[in-house]
């Protein structure tokens, strides 16, 4: 590689993250400290503090990220511990099945909780027909404030995230490690505890820093849920007036300290690296073969715990082929209808082409930066790659709700980047957004690409009088090109269904994504509700074709994407 | 300490067989090496005694006491890892007391007898270190030093030394068996370093193939080899094959490619008769090299190669029976034959040719 061209490429992409990255984080926090009048002030962040309704919604967003982040580790550690210790019937297919919940749209499966969970839902039915609850006076199992009804779908959703960095951690631990405490009598669960867990923290606590920074400023299910107490929906509300009024920054603001702050604390508490001995691992871990009976075990709490992760997104599918769905079992009153409506309605055709033009855009974007990024930190001898790399991994920790709203403020009337809406059509800032956003995945599986391909073959190339350049996209580009399209593909079916981007920047129905639409329905009365449930089930339909390709193209590699 | 008895065990990991009906006898307080190419059973067998793998068949005894399904945390067993499996979250002086605190040993006792462990190996002073700030050679005492703490019935060793420098093995090597004498241990040891077992077994086993193709004491594994692999695996050795002739004596004269050669059976209470095929083993050192026909057991031939190494020098003589060249090694050589034209002779007293059953 030339190396201005490597320079090139750097400078280029250091611009961009500078440009879309920093300037809307460091204009929000400016509009937070500045007075109109230009002078520094922290009474807007002190008013956060002062304010009961606030304080409330950061503590509600506190315990939505807490709460998500617990349970989705007590999900997640049975099922990576029994995955990592028993050969069952059928683990393979139970093992990818275990995934699939982290593309399902938590924003669409929030309608099947409530239609499943709520007052007039379907538990509350099959407990009145049993006898076990009264009728007049149903039992409100989303509870006041519906925190619970949002914690149980986050950690539904977000559960593999932690399965995948549990599972890569335990893999790691030498199997000496274990043998050696039991060798020494220290057996079961007590070997567990002392040894098995302290060695897999690091790779708990990285799972766990994602989950808990999505679930602690996750904006779609709370809205679903009409879960208002929460700081996400606070700033998503205060968007309605932002000029002139400063809190709405504050309070973004307060979200990032705090979510570095947590991160922090966290990272003192449970993420102290350990270093691993210099012995090499003698043995594999070598898995037993179950029992009949632990074969049922685990087969059982697999597709459990499976089977109750779909459960929303199947009383989408029934939501959306009913009529007449309340206080029953199982809908009264079916219908196809929605399916049609959902494709006819103005609001949803649009939105489905408008997910479509954004979400291609963002992917074409994301594949150029990806590959100009793993290049240069693969590739090149450049110093700072390394930052770079760290450059285009940031995004998976700061909140996508506070870089949404960045670049709303960058881009309001007499900004800098007004000049990015077009009219009124949110189109550059909207791909600009899902790019940035989704970028790390991208990088991720390119620089894997590039790893594993040989720098000679390229030599080779150039060698035979092929210019650098030229010998790059006829030679490398092709041989990753299952990475290429695997990391673009997730990039995609992320985009199709981004919600805090497309619900902050959006604000024409005629530019509305498949999201906003939802939203945008769930909220109308009448069928709104069905159709934006059939929608939801178009949209969870694309994506599986998406994922499936995806699945087909990378195999196993697939989970390697959303370790850190 | 514990005995050891193992009577035909087997396993099988699905289609390969591991250990093949393997029979063997640990005497308490024995220093045991379990020796054999990789893939011929060593480790499985250790890990077995310790409990790792439960055998598909066949019995495994401490002191006659039937211990075959008996779990690892409860055979009172202590295995020192190829790998050390120190455990990075915990000090060294933790990874040392774990044992004794999953023992309920009490807290003043468990301090006494970790610092006594410590000063055994050498690591006095080092307890609050983290293992990623220990050197391979520290790394090994403290693994030594946690497997000793615990006063296990039997110590276990898998290759401990593998991962250190020449110069540390050595050193190592003898600071195991002075443990392991001074505290009277049973212990079973793990390697394919045959300069390792050489120097500090009490008795050793040469594994092939799952099963024992040799149980005994250095010397007499070493100058009396019972097979053809054990006599190549032990040390280097010319291998050549013949055929009994006739039987003088305590000699026996075998009828090979190179001439008619004299040696003893390597169990002398197995003498093949007359007409038998056999296997003659002769260490390159049994060899010397004369330049007139000695009076028997002579191999003529011409030198292919001569390497002076300063305390030995290697010859390899070509002899028109035989397609490869016979190793030869002169110790303290006072002169070095380089002449390749010359007709030179190599013979081996008989004692020192070793006749075995044809492989």
């Amino acid at each position: 590689m030339n190396r201005k061209l490597a320079v090139t490429i750097y400078a280029g992409t250091a611009i961009f993250f500078a440009l879309f990255f920093v300037y809307p984080i460091w204009h929000t926090v400016k509009e937070a400290f500045v007075t109109t009048d230009g002078k520094l002030t922290f009474a807007y962040i002190g008013e956060i503090f002062q304010n009961p309704v606030y304080v409330e919604g950061l503590v509600n967003s506190f315990y939505m990220g807490l709460f998500t982040t617990i349970l989705s580790l007590l999900i997640a550690l049975p099922l990576a511990l029994l995955a990592n210790t028993w050969n069952f019937k059928g683990k393979e297919i139970l093992n990818s099945l275990i995934l699939v919940p982290l593309i399902l749209p938590p924003f669409v499966g929030a309608l099947g909780i409530k239609q499943l969970l709520g007052q007039a839902g379907v538990l509350n039915a099959f407990l009145i027909d049993l006898g076990l609850m009264n009728a007049a006076a149903p039992f409100d199992w989303l509870g006041e404030g519906r925190l619970f009804g949002v914690v149980l779908m986050n950690a539904l959703h977000l559960y593999p995230i932690a399965y995948l960095n549990v599972s890569a951690a335990l893999a790691n631990v030498d199997p000496a490690m274990e043998e050696a405490a039991e060798n020494l009598g220290c057996h079961g669960l007590r070997r567990l505890w002392r040894i098995t867990l302290p060695m897999i923290m690091p790779g708990m606590f990285a799972g766990a820093t994602i989950i808990f920074i999505w679930s602690f400023t996750e904006l779609g299910v709370p809205l679903i849920f009409d879960f208002t107490r929460v700081t996400s929906v606070q700033i998503f509300d205060g968007i309605k007036d932002l000029s002139g009024n400063p809190f709405p920054y504050a309070l973004v603001v307060v979200l990032l300290i705090l979510t570095v702050a947590f991160y922090l604390i966290g990272k003192w508490l449970f993420g102290k690296e350990i270093a691993v001995s210099s012995g090499r691992a003698a043995t594999g871990r070598s898995l037993r073969n179950a029992s009949p009976l632990m074969n049922a075990i685990c087969i059982g709490v697999f597709v459990l715990v499976t089977g109750l992760a779909v459960l929303p997104h199947l009383g989408v599918i029934l939501l959306s082929v009913s009529n007449q769905w309340y206080g029953t079992i199982f809908p009264s009153d079916f219908t196809g209808q929605h399916y049609f409506d959902a494709l006819g309605h103005p609001l949803t055709l649009n939105s489905i082409g408008n997910s479509l033009k954004y979400a291609s855009l963002a992917t074409v974007t994301n594949v150029i930066l990806g590959i100009a990024i793993a290049y240069v930190v693969v590739r090149t001898k450049l110093p700072g790659r390394q930052f770079l790399d760290a450059m285009a991994m940031l995004p998976l920790a700061v909140p996508g709700l506070v870089l949404a709203f960045g670049y709303l403020a960058m881009t309001r009337q007499g900004q800098l980047f007004d000049f990015l809406i077009l009219g009124e059509n949110p189109i550059l800032i909207l791909v600009i957004a899902y790019a940035v956003r989704r970028l790390p995945y991208v990088v991720r599986s390119a620089a894997a690409g590039f790893q594993q391909t040989s720098v000679t073959l390229e030599e080779a190339a150039q060698n035979l009088g092929c210019p650098p350049l030229k010998s790059l996209t006829k030679v490398t580009l092709p041989l990753i090109a299952a990475n290429l399209i695997a990391g673009g593909l997730l990039a995609f079916s992320f985009a199709m269904l981004e919600v805090s981007d497309s619900l902050i920047l959006a604000e024409q129905q005629q530019h509305f994504p498949i999201t906003k639409a939802i939203y945008a329905l769930v909220s109308s009365l009448g069928t709104g509700p069905h159709i934006a449930s059939a929608l939801g089930v178009w949209a969870m339909a694309f994506l599986a074709i998406t994922i499936t390709g995806a699945g087909l193209i990378l195999g196993k590699k697939m989970g390697a994407l959303f370790r850190v | 300490m514990v005995s050891i008895q193992i009577r035909g065990l087997v396993k099988r990991f699905d289609d390969v067989v591991a250990l093949n009906q393997l029979d063997l006898d640990i005497q308490s307080g024995e220093l045991f090496f379990l020796l054999g190419p990789s893939g011929c059973g060593k480790t499985t067998l250790l890990r077995s005694i310790a409990g790792f793998h439960l055998p598909d068949e066949g019995s495994i005894q401490f002191d006659n006491d039937d211990v075959t399904n008996v779990p690892p945390h409860k055979r009172e067993t202590a295995m020192m890892f190829q790998s050390y499996a120190l455990w990075p979250h915990l000090n060294v002086f933790r990874n040392v007391a774990f044992g004794l605190e999953e023992r309920k040993v009490n807290k003043a006792e468990i301090k006494e007898r970790v610092d006594e462990a410590l000063v055994m190996v050498k690591m006095e002073g080092l307890g609050t270190r983290k293992i990623n700030q220990l050197s391979g050679g520290q790394q090994q005492r403290v693994a030594l030093a946690r497997a000793l703490v615990v006063r296990p019935r039997c110590l276990m060793l898998d290759e401990p030394l593998s991962n250190l420098d020449a110069k540390l093995r050595i050193e190592m090597r003898g600071e195991i068996r002075r443990i392991c004498k001074e505290f009277g241990l049973t212990a079973i040891y793990v390697t394919h370093d045959q300069k390792e077992a050489l120097s500090i077994a009490d008795r050793l086993a040469i594994l092939d193939g799952g099963n024992i193709a040799q149980v005994g004491t250095p010397e007499e594994v070493y100058r009396r080899p019972r097979t053809a692999l054990v006599a190549g695996f032990i040390g280097e050795t010319n291998l050549l094959k013949g055929e009994v002739a006739f039987i003088s004596g305590e000699n026996v004269y075998v009828k090979t490619s190179v001439g008619d050669l004299a040696g003893r059976p390597s169990d002398p209470q197995q003498v093949p008769e007359p007409g038998t095929a056999v296997t003659l083993s002769i260490r390159p050192e049994c060899l010397s090299i004369e330049t007139t026909p000695p009076a028997r057991n002579e191999i003529a031939g011409h030198l292919t190669e001569s390497i002076y190494l300063g305390e030995v020098a290697q010859y390899s003589l070509q002899s028109p029976g035989r397609e490869e060249p016979f190793h030869i090694s002169e110790l303290n050589p006072r002169r070095v034959i380089r002449d390749t034209e010359q007709k030179l002779y190599a013979t081996a007293k008989p004692e020192d040719v070793v006749i075995l059953p044809d492989s």
